[in-house]
């Protein structure tokens, strides 16, 4: 039944696109059209992908590619940049999940292995994308006849972005394959971890990049301060509005769903507005809401009955976001990249591990949950091409046709990572939200 | 104001709105009957618009579309949701009968003298004038149950007045929806007047076997198992997907999703699952559709728009006073239908500003700022008399039924 629906919604999205029809239609009234149809097109190809195996997930980004401006063009750049109204919304709503899924006591537990792996990791990345930029850029004649300095910084923002996880997308996975577990924690908790340190190394990257290409410019040491102050706030935020969300479980209750929609909306529109981090903000306030109150479980319920669309949405027009053009013109390259990105990843996560004392099993299979790239990455490279023009576009288009392929065959890899690890399907279907399958839907 | 925050604060209203709405006591007073009903939302909206505040500009209205559509399709679903055969055919036929007659006899009776009066009043082309006065005469023949269910819950004895007011005016918006749809069909904008009937019955065609056809797959998608989310996600995405359509293509997302809403209900056995869901999300979506008819409401209240609105109100009434008798008398019903029966058919509701605002945006002209005007006022003031109308005919004639 869910193809014959897919070629039955495809081919309605076909007419309803058709030149035949166009001069009746109203091309400014199209988002919602547009929206109607990727809900359900998303949701259909997800369901497929899952019937082989694959996460829903990497169907929802499919989907969103197929039917995107670079392919079929279902959906129009206008029309996405339209639907971005629902990213923040899905952001938080996925950062207050990952906080309400991070547990306290168990974290505790797996502090030694959760930094010795971040660090690691962070190491081995840039380090060796540093080696990278430097020894195979000038093969492939990409910034031109530039200077040892340019391919520096060049290799520097290069491996700094490279070190970046995608917590919404393993989150997503996660909460699909309802998995718990200690490898589960050791996944989320990196990636989220990785996220915020991403944050600062970025800047000290920038402001050192900064330094080496342009004549007469001082490392400054200035963006220490302002990302301290951000951080700060952005805690303080987060704990006032994890109790907020704790007296309101306790003392209101009803129109839950709505609360904690507004919630999320508000409290990403307005922290990024004034430069906060929305995402720690909300995961702050999910692990306050989880750890210390006994309301955890009823925000992971409500949570999960309003996530599910906002999910699809989100990575639907994430995948359409992804800019094909430039991965179509450095294939070759940024190929190379993602592969030596894993690499790099396996090298991070094996030494890390091996430090702190996990088994063989995490040793070797571990990196793959720390593949997939998304938002904060993007935000990055486009801070970049802004920063550096000339090659900062050169560099913006690897980078986003890197997060292409990492963001495909990231949440694949998870997933069989925590199929293999046995912990998926490990969280008892009440705690679950509703992207699972159920026995008979599974073909 | 950023379409994005607009959205965000239209989500806080919405929040406290359902809760005062459902927390609130309930006294017969047309004052808190009103609040109940939803509509000062829209007077909120209209502070909050472009002659208010300035929050909800026009620009951020535009960004706020897809709201819109949702909150439409919504309504428009939840609606025909409730057009069950199943329960339809316990009622006897010639209450059908005296529905579509009453519709007709009101629809006429309002939109001849109005079309006259338009063409005197106004100097658009006439075939707009006549657009604009029909509209207004399918609006006079809806009806809305909001308010007869919250009456009638003082009422002290319920008889055949009562259970026959009740499927009037649950069933009465359906002939104006589809009446609305065959206008927009054969008046589509912005193509009026070159090849109506062609392009007519293309956009009717288009009207009823999109969300024919998507209320088939929708109901073959839920016929197994699914859980809540899955079901939401369906529905969310056929109510985008038909009601954007409308949007797309100028039709009315009321109706397309009238007939989704219809075409699955009489086709599941889900309706168990999929009420608490349509109702969970109706009067937070409902409150945020007031508000953005408000502030999309272009107010300007001139002595023309306050006498269409009195001759709307005069005419509607008349059309409801006469017709029932008469009709009730040429369907030879067991009891008689006095003068005051009509009297309780005088609410419009939600779905009377649903249908108002479709024509707005589906007709981007001045002449439907005049509409919209009118047409609110009307409802408004209709909510407002309807609670005392309702006591004064449905209360005594109980006491004989």
């Amino acid at each position: 039944m869910t193809l014959v629906a897919l070629i039955l919604i495809f081919a309605l999205m076909l007419l309803l696109r058709s030149p035949w029809l166009l001069p009746m239609a109203n091309p400014q009234q199209s988002t919602s059209v547009a929206l109607g149809f990727i809900l359900i097109f998303a949701f259909l190809v997800g369901k497929r992908t899952a019937a082989v195996k694959l996460p829903q997930l990497t169907g929802f980004i499919l989907a969103g590619i197929i039917c995107g401006p670079f392919v079929l063009k279902f959906i129009s750049a206008s029309e996405v940049e339209n639907l971005q109204l629902l990213d923040g919304l899905a952001l938080s709503l996925i950062a207050l999940t990952a906080g309400g899924e991070m547990h306290l006591e168990r974290l505790k537990h797996r502090f030694r292995a959760l930094s010795a792996v971040v660090i690691f990791q962070t190491l081995c990345v840039i380090l060796g994308f540093l080696g990278f930029g430097l020894l195979v850029l000038p093969w492939f004649g990409w910034l031109g006849p530039s200077g040892f300095s340019q391919l520096l910084a060049f290799s520097l923002l290069l491996g700094t972005l490279a070190t970046a996880t995608s917590p919404s997308t393993t989150i997503a996975v996660i909460t699909e394959t309802r998995s718990e577990g200690k490898y589960t924690d050791l996944v989320l908790s990196g990636a989220v971890v990785k996220d915020f340190a991403v944050i600062g190394i970025f800047a000290f990257s920038l402001s050192f990049a900064d330094a080496l290409v342009t004549p007469g410019q001082g490392f400054s040491i200035g963006f220490l301060g302002v990302i301290l102050q951000e951080v700060g706030i952005s805690l303080a935020l987060g704990v006032a509005i994890g109790v907020l969300i704790i007296l309101y479980l306790r003392y209101v209750k009803g129109e839950l769903s709505v609360f904690i929609l507004g919630v999320a909306f508000f409290t990403y529109e307005i922290s990024h507005s004034y430069g906060y981090h929305p995402l720690l903000i909300c995961l702050l306030a999910g692990f306050i809401v989880q750890n210390y109150s006994a309301q955890g479980d009823r925000l992971i319920q409500a949570l999960e009955k309003v996530a599910t669309p906002v999910y699809v949405v989100f990575f639907a027009i994430s995948g359409a976001s992804l800019d094909l053009r430039a991965l179509r013109q450095g294939w070759i390259l940024a190929l190379l990249c993602f592969a030596w990105r894993g690499v790099l990843t396996f090298a991070g996560t094996y030494f890390g591990a091996r430090v702190s004392g996990e088994d063989v099993r995490f040793r070797r299979a571990g990196w793959s949950g720390y593949i997939a790239q998304a938002g904060v990455t993007l935000g990055m490279a486009i801070v970049v091409g802004e920063t550096f023009p000339g090659w900062g576009e050169e560099f913006k288009a690897l980078v986003l046709a890197v997060i292409a392929l990492n963001q495909v065959i990231g949440p694949i890899l998870l997933q069989k990572f925590l199929i293999k690890s046995g912990e998926a399907g490990r969280r008892v279907p009440e705690r679950s939200w509703a992207m699972k399958r159920l026995p008979d839907e599974s073909t | 104001m950023h379409a994005i925050y607009a959205f965000g604060l239209l989500i806080l209203l919405a929040f406290l709105g359902s809760r005062l709405i459902r927390k609130g006591k309930r006294t017969f007073s047309p004052l808190t009957l009103i609040f109940h009903s939803g509509l000062v939302y829209i007077l909120l909206g209209l502070y909050l618009g472009r002659r208010g505040l300035g929050v909800l500009s026009p620009q951020v209205l535009q960004g706020l579309y897809p709201v819109f559509s949702l909150g439409l399709g919504w309504v428009g679903f939840l609606f025909g949701f409730q057009l069950e055969y199943r329960y339809l055919k316990r009622f006897p036929r010639r209450y059908v009968w005296l529905s579509l007659s009453l519709f007709l006899t009101v629809t006429i009776l309002t939109a001849a003298p109005l079309v006259w009066v338009f063409e005197q009043w106004f100097d658009d082309p006439r075939f707009f004038l006549h657009g604009m006065a029909g509209a207004l005469g399918l609006l006079a023949g809806i009806h809305s149950p909001t308010l007869l269910n919250l009456v009638s819950s003082w009422m002290p004895k319920r008889g055949n007045y009562h259970y026959l007011a009740r499927f009037l005016v649950s069933v009465g918006g359906f002939w104006g929806v589809v009446g609305m749809a065959l206008l927009a069909s054969f008046w589509h904008f912005p193509v009026i007047g070159q090849g109506i009937l062609t392009k007519g019955f293309i956009m009717l065609g288009m009207s009823t076997l999109l969300p024919l056809l998507l209320g088939i797959l929708f109901h073959h998608l839920t016929a197994k198992r699914v859980s809540e989310s899955e079901l939401l996600v369906y529905l969310l995405g056929m109510v985008f997907f038909v009601s954007g359509a409308g949007f797309y293509f100028n039709l009315l997302p009321l109706y397309v999703c009238m007939i989704l809403g219809i075409v699955y209900s009489n086709l599941t056995r889900r309706h168990e699952r999929i009420y608490p869901i349509l109702l969970a999300a109706e009067k937070p979506l409902y409150i945020v559709l007031l508000i953005l008819v408000g502030a999309l409401w272009e107010f300007d209240l001139d002595l023309r728009i306050a006498l269409l609105v009195l001759l709307l109100l005069g005419l509607r009434l008349a059309g409801h006073v006469f017709g029932a008798p008469f009709w009730g008398r040429l369907l030879k019903f067991p009891f008689r239908l006095p003068l005051a029966f009509g009297v309780s058919l005088m609410s419009a509701g939600g779905l009377g500003v649903a249908f108002a605002v479709s024509i707005k945006i589906a007709y981007p002209m001045a002449l439907t700022d005049t509409f919209l005007s009118v047409a609110l006022l009307g409802i408004i003031l209709g909510e407002i008399i309807s609670p005392w109308a309702i006591k004064v005919s449905l209360y005594r004639l109980g006491s004989r039924a």
